[in-house]
């Protein structure tokens, strides 16, 4: 069901992210037999490390190690993206760390349009999903035994019918050990799923511009030369920033010379002009060649905002 | 000043979507968003809890606040429970501003009331709003575009919009984030009522998405 190639024109929200998400969405799921979650309204979350243990050698080069939080929820509600969309909000953790140890930021997977009504578009998570937290360990955490995480979680679990607050207190305790054989626990691979699911800085050689019209934003991206097998059949934008775009309004994808156009309704909130907008995109793309079925991509853009006009001679870099 | 704003907002998704199967029209959601910042408020007419009916044009010449309801969604909670709720509707309103509270979830959703449910839960609340008008239906939520409870929207002497968007500037269902949050409600009114100009007009409203009726379409 997760192999889906053919999406739908009509109705793009039903089918088309799912895509992305779906291969961790199983290995999630095929996970949690065996897993004991603390339970959330609808509902587990657990605190996980990548590793079953850390290497004191690591910890001595001052290398990061990744824990996750693995949200599993029952059938018909989610939990929310950085940005929310239109409600909602996204969980909030706050960390118990020994001194020594500090958490870097949640890296989101790239999230669904949930559609709560016709008028009201939020992103999300359905099903499952990890939010991977570096940590940064100072070098002279290797001279202890263990380390301690704790995490408490304030969250919001939805259904399109109601939604309910949840809390969490998780712990953990990793070893800080030397070893011979590899660390990896048995989430080694929904981490590296997890990650295939993010998105990635777009190719250096597309080039990205941003018209500001009236009521719209108009994103134009450009593949450089000579690429025939990029035919855009889908493209979606998730605003990293609230308030920028109408999260409801279709999203107008057009043809253009080498790339594409996607037009991005302004948020009636929007009152000022901004100077970037930065997001993720999302591409499904028609590979003539394709070598599996799998053709959604997503990517991180950050491309400066121009008045209508000047567009042409900016081209923002996608790179990030 | 009658509007007709309603009405094709009701048209739209019941009678242009079977005749067009084209479906560009129908898959795009209703956008007509009437209530923008600077706009003129689109009229309305609710019957209240109390079976009243209110009708916004008849306010004319006094300030008037909309509040997107729902008693089970955390947000509104976190406002009622800490008392905060019912102490604006109390302060404002004897300051001669009207306060329309507005339950658009539809029946079976978190937040629909019966009439004499909400009364009941205005009386245990100790809520003193102008009316709680019953729009399970979603005409007003619509009409306004509001996404979540407890979005709140403040309409000025002459009819315009000045505010719309969350309660505060603390997106939390804690009740020990209501002491130390900015009340964008009560600056926009206060700011309009020193003849300044509203310094936030529009915020992202925060909380839970309206529970409106699922779309027939």
């Amino acid at each position: 069901m997760c192999i889906e190639t053919k999406m739908r024109w009509r109705s793009p929200n039903s089918t088309f992210y799912r895509g992305l998400a779906c291969g961790a969405a199983l290995l999630l799921s095929a996970a949690s037999a065996q897993a004991e979650g603390t339970p959330i309204p609808h509902g587990t979350l657990e605190l996980i490390a990548e590793s079953q243990w850390i290497e004191k050698r690591e910890v001595a080069a001052g290398q990061k190690f990744d824990v996750g939080l693995r949200f599993q929820l029952e059938k018909g509600w989610h939990i929310y993206w950085v940005n929310p969309g239109d409600s909602g909000e996204p969980p909030r953790v706050e960390w118990r760390l020994p001194s020594g140890l500090t958490a870097g930021a949640v890296e989101w997977p790239t999230p669904r349009r949930l559609e709560g009504s016709s008028s009201i578009v939020d992103y999300g998570y359905e099903d499952a999903v990890l939010l991977i937290v570096p940590m940064h360990a100072d070098p002279k955490l290797a001279a202890e035994q263990a380390t301690q995480i704790g995490a408490d979680v304030k969250l919001l679990v939805c259904s399109h019918d109601m939604c309910i607050p949840g809390k969490a207190q998780l712990s953990l305790t990793l070893p800080i050990e030397s070893h011979v054989s590899a660390p990896y626990s048995r989430y080694a691979d929904l981490f590296a799923a997890t990650r295939q699911s993010f998105p990635h800085p777009a190719p250096t050689t597309w080039r990205f511009s941003v018209a500001d019209l009236n009521d719209s934003f108009v994103l134009t991206a450009n593949f450089g030369h000579k690429i025939t097998d990029h035919q855009i059949t889908q493209a979606g934008f998730f605003p990293l920033a609230e308030s920028q775009i109408e999260n409801a309004a279709s999203q107008k994808l057009q043809p253009a010379a080498g790339g594409f156009q996607l037009t991005l309704r302004k948020s009636d909130r929007l009152l000022k002009p901004i100077a970037r907008l930065k997001g993720v995109l999302v591409l499904s793309t028609d590979h003539s060649h394709a070598n599996h079925s799998h053709s959604d991509q997503a990517y991180l853009i950050d491309v400066p905002v121009s008045k209508a006009g000047a567009v042409r001679n900016n081209s923002g870099n996608g790179a990030h | 000043m009658k509007r007709s704003t309603l009405f094709p907002m009701l048209l739209y998704p019941t009678l242009l979507c079977p005749m067009l199967v084209a479906l560009v029209l129908c898959s795009a959601p209703p956008l007509a968003s009437a209530a923008k910042v600077g706009a003129a408020a689109p009229d309305f007419t609710g019957t209240a809890s109390t079976g009243k009916t209110f009708r916004l044009s008849d306010y004319r010449g006094k300030y008037v606040v909309l509040e997107w309801h729902n008693n089970g969604c955390p947000f509104v909670r976190k406002q009622y429970n800490s008392g905060n709720m019912q102490q604006l509707q109390k302060h404002w309103t004897s300051q001669g501003v009207v306060w329309f509270t507005i339950l658009s979830s539809a029946p079976g959703k978190q937040g629909y009331a019966t009439a004499p449910e909400e009364n009941d839960y205005l009386a245990k609340m100790q809520a003193a709003p102008t009316a709680a008008l019953l729009d399970p239906a979603g005409e007003i939520g619509h009409l306004y575009d509001a996404k979540t409870s407890p979005q709140m929207v403040v309409i000025n002497p002459q009819g315009v919009v000045i505010y719309d968007g969350a309660i505060d500037d603390k997106p939390t269902t804690d009740l020990n984030d209501v002491p130390g949050a900015t009340n964008y409600v009560s600056l926009a009114l206060q700011q309009a009522m020193a003849g300044k100009q509203v310094e936030t007009p529009a915020t992202r409203p925060y909380g839970c998405s309206v529970k409106y009726a699922d779309a027939t379409h």
